[in-house]
């Protein structure tokens, strides 16, 4: 137990005391973990809606296959990526392994069928009648298309959130990819790993609450925005 | 004489089921024309085909003229002429102002043009002073209000009403049955309706059409239809013992 406590107390003196390698592990974690939470947005959001919306060849086929990579493990999302981006890959002439553009990639592969297949589920939740409202009051394909996605923004936020903390928790596709160089692809979950390893329990146990502290704090973000959205005031009374 | 809608040999079917055919129907316009009929006889299909939101599996469809061929445009074109208040009356999360602005925006209509017309139909419906109020909190009667509001603000020529007083009380029922009839005198539009309740379509309908599993068995004025019902069928529904 006293392990702990102290090394919880020790903790809180790093943080206090701004530590500056642990300020800067914290922003490239941010850095990373947030620009592939953009980009899967960019893209999940506007595909998972088209997959919802349009009736084409292949889509169920397409949305099981993305449902599938909802859980692909992060290790093995780093290993596609490390084989694309090694020397001898496809991409290996581009030099992007070991950087953080490597693992924002990892990362996006692991948030995007996230994003995007949640987005196609919440989508396709939505009652007939919200098209049928919208066209009957003159919307075209696309006005009408665009205020089911503006009714569906509760589960949008929720696929939002979901995959990042998929992102920010994860270790073995940035370990893998971005090899965990100091200053600059250390992360706070590779720091983690590594202090553990060398000992340094009061490090690791501070990065440990930087880490649940953003979490924490994207998610009472989200939270306000989510709630700002809920039809009813989001509760329920059972009585 | 050009009628609003023209049905030949219309059918829809969900696989081998067949739940509508209808040989000839023309509604002329410019009246309340109600749709009545048990659960299940067809109604609310017939009212989708003929506003364009569902498409019928066989058979010719003309609207305001023009033959349905369901091209993009053509449903654009010829919806931006129609609107209808469904049962639940849906509102988009928002105020009121947004809901019945929504018809006109989509029209590219903004700012003073957009504000003066919504205030004129929520003056219609006797709901001014919920302009700016959260759609959250409306009662039933008060959301039927706003979304008559909300397809009338769009100048429609013809408004479909699929059952617009199912779920509200009976006070606000006929304050809804007045704005209706307000509608049809004020800006002549053609008002279609489909209802079970036998009450509201005497009291407001012009003309009747009476369905019977998935065909219009008679058709005839409101008076004709209820005084004097020539099939079996259509007089026990009228007489209220067949009403399911």
């Amino acid at each position: 137990m006293d392990i702990i406590i102290d090394g919880l107390k020790q903790g809180f003196q790093l943080i206090w005391s701004l530590d500056p390698e642990i300020i800067q592990i914290t922003l490239v974690s941010l850095q990373v973990s947030l620009t592939a939470l953009l980009l899967a947005g960019i893209t999940g959001i506007p595909i998972g809606s088209a997959l919802a919306l349009k009736e084409m060849p292949g889509k169920r086929t397409i949305l099981n296959i993305i449902y599938t990579f909802m859980g692909l493990p992060p290790v093995l999302a780093g290993l596609m990526v490390y084989l694309a981006l090694t020397t001898r890959g496809p991409l290996g002439q581009y030099q992007l392994l070991f950087t953080p553009t490597a693992m924002i990639i990892a990362q996006l592969l692991l948030a995007f069928p996230i994003v995007c297949g949640l987005t196609a589920r919440t989508v396709m939740s939505q009652h007939q009648e919200v098209y049928d409202t919208a066209a009957t009051l003159g919307a075209s394909r696309r006005q009408a298309s665009w205020v089911i996605i503006k009714e569906s923004r509760i589960g949008i936020i929720g696929a939002l959130t979901t995959a990042l903390g998929r992102v920010i928790a994860e270790v073995g596709a940035v370990m893998l990819v971005g090899g965990n160089i100091q200053g600059s692809t250390r992360v706070l979950t590779t720091s983690i790993v590594l202090e553990t390893r060398m000992g340094n329990d009061s490090r690791a146990i501070a990065i440990g609450i930087i880490l649940l502290a953003i979490a924490f704090s994207i998610i009472m973000i989200i939270n306000i925005l989510e709630k700002r959205s809920f039809k009813y005031g989001g509760s329920i009374q059972i009585t | 004489m050009e009628a609003v809608f023209r049905l030949h040999n219309v059918s829809k079917s969900y696989g081998q089921r067949e739940v509508l055919n209808v040989n000839d129907l023309t509604i002329p316009g410019h009246e309340i024309y109600a749709f009545l009929g048990p659960n299940g006889s067809g109604k609310t299909t017939l009212l989708r085909i003929i506003a364009l939101l569902a498409r019928n599996t066989a058979g010719k469809v003309e609207v305001l003229g023009e033959e349905v061929v369901w091209s993009k445009d053509q449903l654009l074109r010829l919806r931006r002429q129609m609107a209808m208040v469904t049962q639940t009356s849906f509102m988009f999360e928002g105020s009121v102002f947004s809901n019945v602005a929504y018809g006109l925006k989509v029209r590219g209509q903004r700012g003073q043009e957009v504000r003066q017309t919504v205030a004129k139909v929520l003056e219609l419906v006797g709901m001014t002073a919920f302009i700016n109020n959260d759609t959250r909190g409306l009662s039933g009667g008060e959301r039927q209000k706003i979304a008559i509001a909300r397809a009338v603000a769009v100048k429609p020529q013809v408004l479909f009403l699929d059952e617009p007083t199912a779920n509200i009380d009976p006070r606000s029922s006929l304050d809804i049955e007045k704005y209706i009839k307000l509608i049809k005198q004020e800006l002549n539009t053609t008002i279609i309706m489909v209802t079970h309740n036998l009450f509201q379509a005497r009291r407001l309908a012009d003309r009747i059409y009476f369905m019977w599993d998935g065909h219009i068995i008679e058709d005839g004025s409101t008076q004709e239809m209820f005084e004097n019902p020539k099939d079996k069928r259509t007089r026990l529904f009228m007489l209220g013992d067949a009403v399911f």
